[in-house]
Formats: C-alpha cells, structure tokens, sequence
C-alpha cells in the first residue's frame, strides 16, 4: 500500500517553467559559445527568460508549501544523494547565475561578454540540472512508473531542451526578430531537441513496457497520444521537416510548449 | 548510540481488539476521524496522519470454503536504510539514538517528498498542520524508560517492545515453533539486518506470504535510482547538448568561436 505525495498543478508548473528556465540558459550559453554576433538576439533572450522562469519557480515551490516561511527549512542542510535537497539548493544557484549572465548580456562589450562566457560555461550545469534532475526526483520514490521509469530525468531534459528553445524562438517571433540567422539556428536546434525527446520518449516507453500502462492505456492515455505525442512533438517536427508549408513560425513553438506541459502533468498525475 | 530499539509484532498472537490501535491514539492525542467502511472489522483502510498503529483484518479463503482471519498490528517499519529519511530535505526526519525513525514536526516544511518515498506507503501528511506524521515510537515514552503505548497495552503480547538483538533472537524460537506445529508458512518479515532496508526496527511474524497482508515482499529504497538516472540524464545532457553546438556553430571562421 503506498501514498501519492498529494503533488498538483503547482509542481505541474514548476516541472514545465524548471525545464525551460534550464533549457533557455543551456541554449543561450551554447550560442554564447560557439555562435556568433548574429545570435546576440537568442543569447540575450535565453538569459532573461530563464532568470524569469527560475524566479516563478521558486515562488511555486514556497506556495506548494502552505506556509512559505517554511521554505527556509529547506537551507538548515544540503543533503547530496537527495534531488529535493539538492534542487532547492541549485535552484538558487542557478538563479544566480542566470542573473549575471542576464547583466551581463545586456551590454554590447566585448570585456563584458568575455566574463559573461566564462560565467555561462559553469551556469550551463546548473542548466542541464535544472530541466533533468525533477525526473530523477521522481524515480527516487516507491511508486511505480515513476520509480521504474530509468529515463525519467533523460526524458525531462530533452523536454526542457525543447520547450526551452520554443520558448526562445516564440518570443523572438514575437519581438518581431525571426527573420534573422539566430531564429534559423534556434529552430535547427530545436528541431534535433525534438527528434531526440521523441527517441527518448520511446526508449522510455520500451523500458517501462506494461508498467507504462497508467500513461498509455490509463485515463491519462488521451492527453499522453494526443496532446503529448501527436500536438507536441510529431506535428510539430512535421511542419518543420516538411518546410514548404504556410504555418506561421510560431505554431510549432507553441506546440511543442503545449507538448511540454502535458507531459509534466500526466507524469504527475499519474500518482496525484 | 544508544543499543537499537525494537519492537516485535508477532501476528500469531493478535486477538483484533485494537487495544493498541486505541493506547496509540490516547497516548499521542491523536484526534478522532470519520470512519471508513472496508467490508471488514478494520478501520481505516490504511494508516492515516491521524493513525499510526492499525488492526489489519485479513480474510483468508480455506480449502473448505470458509474464512480464516489474518490478524496484523500494522505500523511504521523504522527501518534501517528508510526512504523517508533520505528523501526528506529539511533534515526533519531523523534517526534516534535508539535506531528509530522520527518526523521533527517544527522543522517538517510539508513539501510530501517522504510520503511518496516510504515503500510501505506509512507517512501520511496532515492537512490540518501541513506537516508529515507517523508513528514516532512513542518518543517521549522511550526516552523515559517506558516501552512504546502499543506494546505496553497490548494484552497477549502480541507487540513486544525491547532491544533489537534479543528480540530477533526471541523471534527466531518463536518461528521456529510454529513452523514445528505445522504453520508451514509461518515467518519473519524484516527481523533479518541482512535482509530488505537493512533490516525493520519494527518486525514482523506472519502467518502467510508478506502479500496476503499487503506488504511488498522485497521492500526496496527509494533512492537506489539516483545514481543511474543521473548518469543517464548526463549522457542527454551530452547529446542535447552536441546537438545545441552543431547548431549554433558559424562556420567559415567568422564566428567568435569557443569560448
């Protein structure tokens, strides 16, 4: 006999925002890193993104609670085998890091983004961190799905590589920058995020066989087909593989953020 | 450390009256809740926040068509190596010198990570103080001298309160006696140190297979997956990753490079 934690729409949220909030700075830093002055516009919008979402995550976290005060509880120890603990403690970690890089990025000189690259080459761990290690948090519990699910934290990550550069791109489209080669590059690497999230997704599946059922055959099983698989990651690929197509760019990026919050809630509530 | 405390519930001796089920609610002032209906004499279906000693009523079919009862003074396992202590990140569930399992309920921030990772599904959160319980093994009482309610009220000794080792040892006469009157399936769950979590500080004699009372027969922790999943959302991170470069890198050396 084994208990849900009672985790609702608040973690829900926090899931999806926590994997763009690390999706949005990996990207950035990467393009920081290895692009050039045209993708200034996806740096600059990458930094600023995920310290805003990093922000609403910590407030959803201290509502989750009840009585918020109760957050500081979480700071009385660092616990390195526990994802909660450690979370907590990355979680303001990495909104430091994204602040600075955020500053930093709002500049045009060169010394500045010198230091904000070297900044960025460290903040992009606390990135991958953040969209990987809530599905690792979950398969260290004693439900099942969750706990069986080997690639639940690999699963979470691509998602958040994916909704992190959705997000990207859709709020480039609507500043009115997509005509330029960063938007061209963002879409590029979404596009990889999105077959490799697909990949993953049926690995997971493979691995979980019939213990999958709750998502595949369970009352969840309509949302997971069609709003996860079909709205949010195979039309999606398919308006962008098939290029041609009259689709504004900004239907696929919503998409996939559709795509990305669904999968966050069927997982949760799976054990809700 | 103190020498480890345990307590011993041997089923073959429970009468179902829930004396301990009622000396756990008086002694922890544990208030009253609205019963349930489970087609049995049992109430609740399973520990609440407001109950952490429960009467399991277990009907078992015969080969001759009739009932027989499996009776089962359920509570917290206290376990050697226990998810909920892992998994709690405020530090309020801690490990007595006694080698019991208790929640500080002034440092719980209720954040329910413990409740999903006790394999035996025993912390419950309570609305009413947004906080965690669960049996304490009766804290106070065992920091006074005294054995935990339940033991002491019980009236066939079916609970039996004591040092870990010399209970074990007492268990294993016990088993081995039962056995040679011919309750074949007769045994113990978690009186092994060796076994499942390290053993549970609060042990088991059952009278059939741990599933026949709802009890996973191999009882595993939590956070074995940790370290797999983590390397496994590395090697994503890596190709996302790869994939994120290729993407981004200007070709043609015009491009600012690595940094």
């Amino acid at each position: 006999m084994l208990r849900n934690p009672e985790w609702h729409l608040l973690i829900v949220w926090y899931f999806f925002l926590g994997g763009i909030a690390g999706g949005a700075y990996f990207t950035a830093a990467i393009a920081d890193g290895f692009g050039g002055s045209r993708d200034r516009g996806v740096v600059r919008t990458g930094y600023i993104l995920s310290l805003l979402m990093i922000g609403v995550c910590g407030m959803l976290l201290i509502l989750d609670l009840g009585t918020p005060s109760r957050f500081l509880n979480m700071l009385r120890t660092f616990k390195f085998w526990d994802p909660m603990s450690i979370g907590a403690w990355m979680l303001g970690v990495f909104g430091l890091f994204a602040f600075l890089s955020s500053v930093l990025s709002l500049s045009a000189d060169e010394r500045r983004a010198a230091l904000r690259r070297k900044i960025s080459l460290v903040g992009i761990l606390f990135g991958f961190f953040l969209a990987s290690y809530t599905g690792v948090l979950l398969s260290a519990t004693a439900l099942p799905l969750w706990s069986d699910a080997r690639l639940m934290g690999a699963l979470f990550l691509a998602s958040g590589a994916s909704t992190g550069m959705a997000a990207i791109s859709l709020l480039l489209y609507l500043s009115g920058d997509s005509a330029g080669e960063g938007f061209k590059k963002v879409k590029r690497a979404d596009r990889f995020a999105i077959i490799f999230e697909i990949v993953v997704l049926v690995l997971f599946l493979a691995l979980l066989g019939s213990t999958a059922a709750p998502l595949t055959s369970g009352n969840l099983a309509p949302l997971f087909w069609g709003g996860l698989v079909v709205v949010g990651l195979v039309i999606p690929l398919a308006i962008d593989l098939l290029g041609g197509l009259r689709v504004p760019a900004v239907i696929p990026a919503v998409l996939v953020l559709v795509g990305g919050f669904i999968l966050r809630y069927v997982v949760v509530m799976t054990h809700a | 450390m103190a020498r480890t405390l345990a307590m011993f519930t041997d089923t073959s001796l429970c009468i179902g009256c829930r004396a301990c089920q009622v000396a756990c609610k008086q002694w922890n002032e544990l208030p009253m809740e609205e019963p349930q209906w489970t087609g049995s004499y049992q109430n609740h279906v399973h520990f609440t926040d407001k109950t952490y000693r429960l009467v399991r009523f277990i009907e078992k079919p015969q080969p001759n068509g009739e009932l027989q009862w499996l009776l089962m003074s359920d509570v917290c396992k206290h376990c050697a190596h226990a998810g909920c202590l892992d998994a709690c990140p405020t530090g309020a569930i801690h490990r007595t010198e006694y080698g019991t399992v208790n929640i500080n309920q002034d440092v719980c921030n209720g954040c329910r990570y413990c409740v999903s990772s006790c394999p035996f599904g025993v912390v419950a959160f309570n609305h009413d103080t947004g906080r965690a319980n669960k049996c304490t093994f009766c804290n106070d009482r065992i920091h006074n001298g005294l054995g935990p309610a339940c033991a002491k009220t019980c009236p066939t000794e079916s609970i039996q309160f004591g040092f870990r080792d010399e209970l074990a040892a007492k268990a294993e006469k016990r088993v081995a006696k039962l056995q040679e009157m011919g309750y074949k399936s007769a045994q113990l769950y978690g009186a092994d140190t060796n076994g499942p979590l390290g053993g549970l500080n609060a042990f088991f004699l059952l009278l059939d297979k741990p599933s026949t009372y709802n009890l996973p027969e191999k009882p595993l922790l939590p956070q074995r997956n940790v370290l797999v999943d983590s390397v496994l959302a590395v090697g994503a991170a890596l190709l996302v990753g790869v994939g994120a470069v290729v993407s981004f890198r200007e070709r043609g050396g015009k491009g600012d490079g690595d940094a």
